[in-house]
């Protein structure tokens, strides 16, 4: 790393260039800076090593992929100008032309086959549920890439948008190499400029990017998990952009004439899942510490009369600062699976009573419910409150929340009768969560992976499957409208709600928070 | 002093294998990496790839086989989540947390000593009781509240200084270092006064009380009697003999000024590796806990051992190794 330019002294230079490039003759893109402040760390920029949200959004600054992926889960070109699939298995891409990288050379087919063989190979196979179903790739001409996926994947484009394309004379570096910057050399709206892990990325303009040069010359990513380092970042005018404003900043960013808060609803969806396979299950008793001779959470009318005694607009507005969404499925209104015909749940704390009444559970039973802290927006807070409603319908609650790293692995494993959990729903449309939460769990045809509470659901199995290897969209898309209405008028799932993008901002910004939450440095506009 | 040497580098030995050990089991305890590090999407082959690759596959005695072996090579192991060798990250960060420690000790020495000595001098004079009176919001106000303030104070209200960060860097032996520009120093001051607060106090008050200790010894009396002048008494006599139990407590806190100064790298997003353990617990880094707490030990060891030495110089009457 060598010696880095702050904000401050940009800022300062800036302004002499600003005032020489509005001088007649020497018209010259502006010289402009941005801070962003992150807050979940992003560990490397070698884009196929570890995906994850902050690793996949910051390589989106330094290089592009065949295909880019817009704020609401739409697939748009990006190095493939056009494509078609040619059967159930092969998919044709044109490349777009005179594209270079950041060190000069050209953007050709080699580099689309050696980067989207690399994500697939490496060693910590991080990216693997993208390239699972990739059998081949080849360069039909130096402008054209044929995919060949081993089964028909309806998701390969959602997939290809989340592989960087890399220049082919990088595809045997590592990690150091790419930290160190020697090989972060992609096509991106922005170029290397220094790195210190766990601190900050400085980039600058890309000039000649295809898509025409970014508003910023010089982009700072800053990280700054700690809630109160980065909205001291952004009061005292050091960034100009943070993530997650934190809930204690809300009131002091609203009140202020240089702020404001910048809100967009995500796809992550926050949901109470529940035991509904198990005649016996943990942490279920009667109220005097009993066991129950049955799981009360089998019955349809226990579940519904729970999730109506939660006054889930109470919650994402008193207990989440409005940092939510209430909702009733597993993706809000727009996208690809969004049906019509599953029935919200209304808030009503009296039906609820009546439901446990006819269920059988009028005197109601004791639970314990778990997640965990500091995960999702507000995650121990909610459950509290969640707690709180459980126990006016006469279900009494109590609340065991535990560091992420200890519940990740234990509510997996149906340890826990009823949990609070969530799935980032990052390709915008229901197969996703359906296949993770609610399909049968199957560890060879890899479905299931998250359903912890055992639901087996024949025609939601069968409909899955469909889905998941239907091409056709129109075909598809019927058939994810009924994955949903069968999850969520049986609440299979209690859906909670969506967590919020809050962004806070200088009044000198505009921006479009994106629904997979990423913060593209390309989207900032000035105001 | 050979003997006594090696029998401390025994002991330092069983305390690192001894904490390795502990290491090793406790992450285990907590949970599974893999559950942290996987994408949620993956199947259940691609989990077994990855637990394959980080070596977690193994039985945990065979995991910590290996890294003994590796350890023995000099290979620390490659951190689960930054995909590179433990020690290169670690290294990465020291020089920041070293560069904040050591501002810290100085200050906490160029204010603390002065300050105690007049306090212990003229126990009397208001400015002593003024001084003692600051050193207790020193010692009880927590560093956390501090540092907040300091930035809502210095940072947010009046825009002097930046609120966090490191700012400015420079290259002095091929390592970045803050305080040899002026932009660096704008960001050095607040966390190192932060980190200060607390040891200022401590140096402050064992300042006070030796220099009231040593001041009715009979040696001062003597040295007064052969009518030295104030100042070479206080120079000579009190300060050298004051040094002995202040370079002491010194030393080990320099070791804690390192191994927690987490806090206030936390509050002012300072990139060293205090805020690097916690993550790396957080994420169950078990390659980068493991390495830091050995260096730590092994930083304890050293501390320790320039105390004993130092402790020569000033009271030629201790000797190393001395039995009994």
């Amino acid at each position: 790393m060598g010696i880095s330019i702050t904000r401050r002294e940009f800022g300062r230079g800036s302004l002499i260039l600003a005032a020489a490039a509005s001088m007649p003759g020497l018209a010259k893109a502006k010289d402009t800076a941005l801070t962003i402040g992150v807050a979940a760390p992003f560990t490397t920029l070698d884009p196929h090593e570890q995906s994850n949200s902050p690793n996949n959004a910051t390589s989106r600054h330094i290089f592009d992929s065949l295909i880019n992926r817009g704020g609401k889960a739409e697939n748009n070109p990006q190095l493939a100008t056009n494509w078609n699939n040619t059967d159930d298995t092969h998919w044709e891409f044109v490349l777009r032309k005179n594209v270079k990288f950041h060190d000069g050379s050209d953007f050709t087919a080699k580099d689309v086959v050696a980067s989207l063989l690399r994500a697939r190979d490496k060693p910590s196979q991080s990216f693997a549920s993208y390239t699972r179903n990739i059998k081949q790739v080849t360069a039909k001409d130096p402008h054209t890439v044929v995919v060949e996926t081993t089964v028909p994947d309806p998701m390969i484009l959602n997939s290809l948008s989340r592989i960087r394309i890399i220049s082919a004379k990088y595809a045997k570096a590592d990690v150091s190499e790419f930290d160190s910057g020697k090989a972060a050399v992609g096509t991106g709206p922005f170029k290397y400029k220094s790195y210190m892990p766990g601190d900050r990325l400085v980039v600058t303009r890309n000039e000649d990017y295809f898509a025409g040069p970014a508003h910023w010359s010089l982009v700072t990513l800053r990280i700054l998990p700690d809630n109160g380092a980065r909205l001291a970042n952004l009061l005292s005018g050091d960034a100009d952009l943070i993530e997650n404003l934190p809930a204690q900043g809300i009131d002091r960013v609203k009140g202020s004439s240089k702020f404001d808060i910048i809100r967009g609803q995500s796809t992550r969806l926050v949901f109470l899942g529940m035991d509904i396979e198990r005649d016996k299950t943990p942490d279920i008793t009667a109220k005097d510490g009993s066991p129950l001779d049955k799981n009360p959470l089998k019955d349809e009318r226990v579940r519904r009369a729970m999730l109506m005694s939660i006054n889930r607009k109470a919650i994402v507005d008193r207990v989440m600062e409005g940092n939510g969404t209430v909702a009733h499925q597993f993706v809000a209104e727009g996208y690809a699976g969004h049906s019509d015909d599953v029935e919200p749940v209304k808030y009503d704390p009296e039906q609820a009573k009546k439901l446990l009444d006819e269920a059988g559970w009028k005197d109601g039973f004791r639970l314990t419910l778990h997640g965990p802290s500091g995960r999702y927006v507000d995650d121990s807070q909610v459950l509290q409150a969640v707690g709180q409603f459980l126990a006016r319908i006469g279900i009494e609650t109590k609340v065991n929340v535990m560091p992420w790293a200890v519940y990740s692995e234990k509510y997996n494993d149906k340890l826990y009768g009823v949990y609070l959990a969530s799935w980032g729903i990052n390709t915008g449309e229901v197969s996703n969560p359906a296949l993770a939460l609610v399909a049968k769990r199957d560890s060879k045809a890899g479905t299931g992976r998250y359903n912890a509470g055992g639901v087996d659901d024949p025609r939601l199995n069968a409909l899955i499957k469909e889905a998941t290897r239907t091409l056709d969209e129109k075909k598809r898309t019927p058939l994810l409208e009924e994955v949903s209405e069968i999850t969520f008028n049986n609440l299979y799932l209690l859906p909670m709600h969506y967590e919020n993008v809050v962004m806070g901002a200088k009044k000198t910004i505009k921006y479009e928070p994106r629904g997979d939450k990423y913060t593209l440095a390309y989207e900032v506009k000035p105001a | 002093m050979f003997a006594s040497i090696v029998r401390r580098l025994i002991q330092a030995l069983f305390v690192i294998v001894a904490m390795t050990i502990i290491v090793f089991i406790g992450v285990n305890v907590i949970g599974n990496p893999v559950d942290i590090l996987i994408n949620p999407d993956a199947n259940q082959a691609e989990r077994a790839r990855l637990i394959a690759h980080l070596g977690l596959d193994k039985p945990l005695w065979d995991q910590y086989f290996v890294f003994v072996t590796g350890v023995l090579h000099g290979n620390f192991g490659n951190s689960f989540v930054y995909s590179r060798p433990a020690l290169d990250v670690i290294l990465e960060r020291l020089p920041a947390t070293i560069e904040l420690a050591v501002s810290a000790l100085v200050i906490a020495i160029v204010i603390g000593i002065p300050l105690g000595m007049y306090a212990g001098l003229r126990p009397r004079s208001p400015i002593s009781r003024l001084i003692m009176t600051g050193s207790i919001f020193g010692f009880s106000l927590p560093t956390f509240w501090v540092g907040l303030m300091f930035i809502l104070i210095f940072a947010v209200q009046l825009g002097w200084l930046p609120s966090n960060g490191r700012g400015q860097t420079a290259e002095l032996f091929g390592v970045q270092w803050s305080f040899l520009t002026l932009d660096g120093l704008r960001h050095l001051l607040l966390p190192a006064l932060n980190l200060a607060l607390f040891k200022t106090s401590l140096v402050l008050r064992l300042t006070r009380a030796g220099v009231q200790e040593i001041l009715p010894q009979e040696y001062i009396k003597f040295a007064r009697a052969k009518g030295l002048r104030e100042g070479r008494i206080v120079r000579v006599h009190v300060l050298k003999n004051l040094l002995i139990p202040v370079v002491t407590v010194i030393g080990v806190e320099f070791g804690s000024l390192i191994a927690f100064s987490v806090v206030t790298e936390s509050i002012f997003a300072w990139p060293g590796v205090g805020k690097l353990i916690i993550d790396s617990i957080q994420m169950l880094d078990r390659p980068i806990v493991v390495a830091y707490l050995m260096m730590m030990v092994v930083l304890f060891v050293c501390l320790n051992f320039i105390v004993d030495v130092l402790y020569t110089l000033l009271d030629p009457r201790v000797r190393i190794g001395a039995e009994g």
